[in-house]
């Protein structure tokens, strides 16, 4: 192959690498309020007795997984800005069962339940601090 | 500089007994890997792959990917700190950065040494036996992760872990346990 082949191949697997990066940081922390039907049963979610009168953060991660700890901050502390918001943290490494149910394909992922377990928010990768706030604010707003 | 981060970052970041590292340096050593792997990539599409085993063996594309391979299955076993990069980032790069505003667990950048390997060893095993473009199209494929994950801060060994969850290749036996 000429050289001008070669630096042309290695230019466009560069540009590809960019896109994908670009399309997967867009896609990072966006709020989807699709399943908002979908009702969660305490019981189904391990650590949780009953939802919290506001609202509950259900946060799934698994022991390899590098932005998880970055967001079990960033829950616990905007759940604790709130009287009635609680922050769970679901491992999901010796539980695919709920891997499955929850249907999770990245970590993390983040549902925002109300107080009858309806999801009314899901959030996939790391969640921004902002739309966290405004999710449980409609929801106490209802 | 050198002063170690405070520790009440570390316990938000890493498990108890386990040191936080410096989020900056895998991503370091991921954009060396992603440099090294494109001069691979591009030693292997200038010239034709050698007839014998001998030939293929010492092709200057293949001897650097043998290193880039042997530096990954460096870093899954004996944990990425102690990652020949980690200590040119420490060396050379963390003097001149400040403080990293928080520490990371070092099991997934561990985890993705792994991914690594498991990918280069292919294509160390592929280009041995004379199975043309193995180099280009696994050297790549370790491209895009390691440029990921250098540039964007994407953990490929984070999505891959959760998938090998899911299929139950991993963690499902230690359920029966706890």
């Amino acid at each position: 192959m000429d050289v001008i082949t070669v630096a042309l191949s290695l230019v466009g697997l560069v540009a590809v690498s960019t896109t994908i990066g670009l399309v997967w940081r867009a896609r990072q922390g966006r709020v989807s309020h699709r399943g908002a039907d979908t009702v969660v049963k305490a019981q189904d979610v391990p650590g949780v007795e009953r939802f919290a009168a506001g609202a509950t953060l259900v946060q799934f991660s698994t022991e390899v997984c590098a932005p998880c700890s970055a967001t079990h901050s960033v829950l616990k502390e905007t759940a604790a800005d709130y009287t009635n918001v609680t922050h769970v943290n679901v491992d999901l490494t010796h539980r695919p069962d709920i891997a499955k149910r929850f249907r999770v394909m990245q970590t993390p992922t983040t549902l925002i339940l109300d107080s009858k377990g309806r999801v009314r928010a899901r959030i996939g990768g790391a969640p921004r601090p902002g739309s966290v706030r405004a999710e449980i604010d409609r929801i106490l707003a209802t | 500089m050198s002063t170690p981060p405070p520790s009440s970052n570390s316990s938000l970041a890493a498990k108890p007994g386990q040191a936080g590292i410096d989020p900056r340096s895998p991503r370091f050593g991921a954009g060396i890997t992603a440099v090294l792997l494109l001069i691979v990539i591009a030693l292997s599409l200038v010239a034709p792959i050698g007839i014998t085993t001998l030939e293929r063996a010492s092709e200057p594309g293949f001897v650097l990917f043998s290193i880039i391979t042997v530096l990954f299955g460096w870093g899954a076993i004996a944990g990425i700190q102690r990652h020949p990069y980690g200590a040119i980032f420490r060396a050379l790069v963390r003097p001149r950065l400040g403080l990293p505003t928080q520490l990371e667990d070092p099991v997934p950048p561990t985890f993705a040494q792994g991914v690594g390997f498991v990918i280069t060893l292919a294509g160390f095993t592929l280009h041995l036996l004379g199975v043309p473009y193995g180099l280009v199209i696994t050297g790549s494929a370790a491209f895009v992760a390691a440029f990921l994950n250098s540039v964007f801060g994407y953990c490929l060994g984070c999505q891959i872990y959760l998938l090998l969850v899911r299929t139950g290749i991993i963690g499902r036996s230690a359920a029966t346990g706890t």
